[in-house]
């Protein structure tokens, strides 16, 4: 009994740490075997560059992540304007009521959007590539920006619109000149997530990308199927760096804001 | 703009037109598919809007044993996943809120960051641990658990795991932060009154943060009843879950009629499941009193009068 | 029934020292206040006698059980809190049936208790009402309720009017009163106003900002006897003088620089109150008289020029500049409709006080 005092404290924390090591044993065993002479043999073989050097070498991978790269910044660059542009025109008239709509593709399982997507490129024979990537994403991107920036903008001081307006600024002036810079901090983080997103977005891209087009992820997924080649390893650790270092500069800017 | 009387209707007009595109691009990429979608399902060939070949054909091939195992094993790995985060999400979820002090925030954010990182990624790591050959069997063996290697890749037990662990941030998250919510003082106030820590978790913590196991329970239930990559990955790939079944139907027989038909059953399945456990939380947050107490008393002389003042 | 002896306590919060070497007996029954001002500790200290906290040395008794390390839960302490902390989730009933339900109580006995324990708090119409429904004053008499139940050895009150407004407070002051004689439980009520502490309290303790214990006594005791400058100016208000103590075969006089030679009365056995000692006299505004004329019969007196008059309504407050400076407050009740003197602004004034009404103190 006295021992069972003396332990019980200790049995919660213990416990939580077993379920974080859980989280990251196997992320931290993939690092470790990307620099492993021979990791798709379980023993350690001798530290080696390699993988890494093949992983820029190769230009599947060159391509892949070109259009990783593309349909994300194109995702990031359409989500934000639109909901820019919704956010601060759409008050004028009921189109503001309609922010429900927004969180539909976010409480439906990403593979019925996938295939709804798919469909209808499907019907109206639209090619399916870069372009139909980028349509994806940005459905995507959407229910994640405009509830961030709709939040923020009816936080804002609305006064600040006012004096503006009232000095002789037309709305598309107030629009660039006040509120763009004053929800910049919003519009940086929702971009970065939105990033982040198409980024790691698989089932979509899987769907909606075609026979041609290979995003980064979709690489590492016909990759590991078809039995991981070693870069495979090189690659997902590398994306593992970049997320990462994207989500401190997300939280770091978070932090910086509430400050102010 | 909020106040809109000085504006000329030209300018209102330019206002909704810009503001358009968010909303339909919205409308016409999801909820114009998804009505799309459900169309298809009745009709067998397209044939340019010809509404006369409705037909329930798609449903009845569906009406299959084999369809039917599918949805169900999917439906048991969203609710089983969903259980099963919730049993270690909640003591981590109290550990976050109600313990950890000093760490608490670098704590949060490990738990976040796997969240944000490549689901894909995240699945091919637990290769390495649950492999014949892997981390996890060599543990097990070292201990003497085990005597030979378990082989867990390529069976239910892999998928179910790295479900658990991937989605686990999904359902922590909202836990902590409906616990973060509780006033300290009452959790007090119970040890005050004589309550052992089970006690104040039964009676007060669990009550007061179930509005947080609800939300987590949904944000992972609906997600992981459409999970295609863990199971494609994990599962060898053999065995069925309603994901791999519409990614069959569209990317390898391109029968979009089976499968609409299929999407839209499946999805049926899933809102009825999740409006039958809606309706439980609902029950369980009914607040009953523990003593029984929310009407009148049958047993002492008074119980008419305290009725009377009770409205 | 049981006292609470607190022996040597020590706390320490993030580096700073709020409580040390603290020793305090709080008499078992009474009504006791715990007074100070916000940053004194006092709280902390309550809390300490809860277990909410634990000292970082030292030992608390309740009785002759010693409970220093005895968890929250095993303690015969009950706590009211300031912001009440009833259960959302949980109506009146259950708030204050918690503690016998969770020691498996029988159904039927519970519900007695229950109601008996409502009547005594006036609250027995609102027995099954959501707490969320309550006004604060009903609120926080469904916490009281709630703690008292469990026929505790010992009732903590941490400022528990503080959320109410003035006439509420007052009202509930003297129900706290009447409560706590017919329950005969110790209350050890924490708080920062004065006024509520003299109201309520059978005996009191004053702390100051460095988390020490300055006196324990009655509130007559403290008020009229204060024992240090810090009690005299932080229960009710006083004028200190400072001056060096003269002690002469038939009377003593204070010396005070600028003012001239008081005659007090020396407190027996202080080693601090010696001949050449330089001491403090408080002086209540009360127990001055003032006046245009010479008066007669008073050990002591004063001149000087009215500074400012303000007028309380039963009493009225005057600012006087004595010869060196200082301006010292004297409060005149104003018994009638018609005074004889009327007293105005820079008019010279005669202070008298009886060398027995003011209290010599050390520091």
């Amino acid at each position: 009994m006295e021992l069972r005092r003396r332990i019980s404290p200790y049995i919660l924390p213990f416990f939580v740490s077993l379920v974080y090591l859980a989280l990251y044993a196997p992320i931290i065993v993939l690092i470790v075997f990307s620099f492993n002479k021979n990791p798709l043999s379980f023993k350690w073989h001798g530290f080696t560059f390699e993988w890494y050097r093949e992983l820029f070498s190769s230009v599947e991978i060159v391509q892949a992540l070109k259009n990783s790269l593309i349909v994300a910044f194109s995702s990031v660059f359409l989500s934000i304007t639109m909901a820019l542009f919704y956010v601060f025109y759409g008050t004028s008239s009921f189109l503001h009521r309609l922010m429900l709509l927004f969180y539909g593709s976010l409480i439906a399982p990403e593979i019925v959007l996938a295939v709804c997507l798919l469909s209808i490129f499907t019907f109206f024979s639209i090619p399916l590539g870069i372009t139909t990537l980028i349509v994806g994403h940005t459905l995507i991107g959407l229910a994640y920006v405009v509830p961030i920036i709709k939040t923020r903008y009816q936080e804002m001081d609305y006064r600040l619109i006012e004096a503006s307006m009232d000095l002789g600024a037309t709305e598309s002036q107030t629009f660039y000149k006040i509120v763009i810079p004053i929800l910049s901090p919003a519009i940086i983080s929702a971009a970065l997530l939105v990033l982040i997103v198409s980024l790691d977005d698989f089932l979509i891209s899987f769907f909606c990308a075609g026979a041609s087009t290979l995003t980064l992820p979709m690489y590492i997924f016909s990759e590991v199927r078809s039995g991981a080649t070693p870069v495979v390893n090189a690659l997902s650790t590398l994306l593992l760096v970049v997320s990462t270092l994207l989500i401190l500069i997300l939280t770091s800017l978070k932090l910086r804001t509430r400050i102010f | 703009m909020r106040n809109n009387s000085f504006k000329s209707s030209r300018a209102q007009e330019y206002d909704f037109a810009v503001a358009l595109p968010a909303v339909l691009w919205q409308i016409l990429f999801l909820y114009v598919p998804l009505c799309f979608i459900i169309y298809i399902s009745f009709i067998k060939a397209i044939d340019f809007f010809i509404f006369k070949n409705i037909t329930l054909a798609n449903y009845k091939a569906l009406f299959n044993p084999i369809y039917f195992s599918i949805i169900i094993r999917s439906i048991f790995l969203a609710f089983f996943n969903a259980l099963f985060c919730l049993f270690l999400g909640y003591p981590v979820a109290y550990f976050l809120a109600l313990r950890a002090k000093r760490f608490k925030n670098m704590l949060l954010f490990l738990l976040i960051l796997p969240f944000w990182t490549n689901f894909l990624v995240q699945a091919y790591a637990w290769f390495f641990i649950l492999d014949y050959h892997g981390f996890l069997n060599k543990v097990l063996l070292k201990i003497g658990i085990i005597s030979t290697p378990l082989h867990i890749l390529n069976t239910p037990w892999a998928i179910y795991i790295v479900m658990l662990f991937c989605y686990l941030p999904f359902m922590v998250l909202p836990i902590y932060s409906s616990m973060t919510k509780i006033n300290k003082y009452i959790l007090e106030a119970s040890s005050d009154l004589g309550a052992t820590n089970w006690q104040t978790l039964g009676y007060v913590t669990l009550p007061l943060s179930l509005s947080g196991i609800r939300t987590g329970f949904f944000l992972v239930l609906i997600p992981s009843f459409g999970e295609f990559v863990i199971p494609a990955l994990l599962g060898g790939g053999k065995i069925m879950y309603v994901g791999s079944m519409i990614s069959y139907f569209f990317l390898e027989t391109k029968n979009v009629f089976l499968g609409s038909a299929f999407t839209v059953l499946s999805g049926a399945c899933l809102i009825a499941i999740a409006l039958l456990i809606y309706l439980v939380f609902r029950k369980l947050s009914k607040p009953s009193g523990f003593t029984g107490a929310t009407g009148p008393s049958i047993k002492t002389n008074n119980s008419a009068k305290l009725s009377q003042g009770n409205k | 029934m049981r006292e609470i002896k607190l022996k040597n306590i020590k706390k320490i919060f993030n580096g700073e020292v709020i409580l040390d070497n603290l020793n305090l007996t709080i008499p078992s029954g009474e009504f006791f206040a715990l007074l100070g001002p916000s940053g004194s500790g006092k709280t902390t200290l309550l809390r300490l006698i809860a277990g909410f906290e634990k000292a970082d040395s030292g030992h608390i008794y309740l009785g002759d059980k010693e409970i220093t390390n005895l968890p929250i839960n095993e303690r015969r302490v009950n706590t009211v809190f300031q912001n009440y902390a009833l259960f959302p989730h949980f109506n009146v009933f259950d708030n204050v049936a918690y503690s016998l339900k969770l020691k498996k109580v029988k159904k039927d006995i519970i519900e007695q208790k229950v109601i008996n324990v409502l009547k005594k708090v006036h609250l027995e119409k609102y027995i099954y009402k959501d707490i969320n429904q309550l006004s604060g004053g009903q609120q926080q008499r469904v916490a009281l309720a709630r703690a008292v139940i469990n026929e505790p050895d010992v009732l903590l009150l941490d400022e528990p009017l503080a959320a109410l407004d003035l006439k509420l407070r007052e009202k509930m002051l003297v129900e706290l009163i009447d409560l706590q004689e017919v329950l005969k439980t110790t209350f050890v009520y924490v708080t920062h106003d004065q006024f509520e502490a003299l109201t309520v309290a059978d005996r009191m303790a004053i702390m100051n900002y460095d988390g020490e214990i300055e006196q324990v006594g009655t509130p007559k005791e403290i008020y009229e006897f204060p024992r240090s400058a810090f009690v005299a100016r932080f229960v009710g208000s006083t004028n200190i003088f400072k001056g060096i103590l003269r002690i002469e075969p038939e009377k003593s006089y204070l010396d005070i620089k600028g003012l001239g030679s008081f005659e007090v009365v020396v407190p027996k056995d202080k080693a601090w109150a010696f001949d050449g000692a330089i001491v403090l006299m408080s002086m209540r505004p009360e127990k001055i008289e003032i006046s245009k004329k010479k008066l007669e019969g008073f050990s002591n007196c004063l001149e000087g020029e009215v500074d400012s008059i303000v007028y309380h309504g039963r009493s009225t407050q005057y600012h006087v500049e004595l010869k060196n400076g200082k301006i010292i407050h004297v409060f005149e009740q104003n018994e009638e409709h018609f005074p004889q003197e009327v007293i105005d602004y820079d008019e010279k004034v005669y202070m008298y006080w009886q060398k027995e009404n003011v209290v010599l103190l050390e520091k």
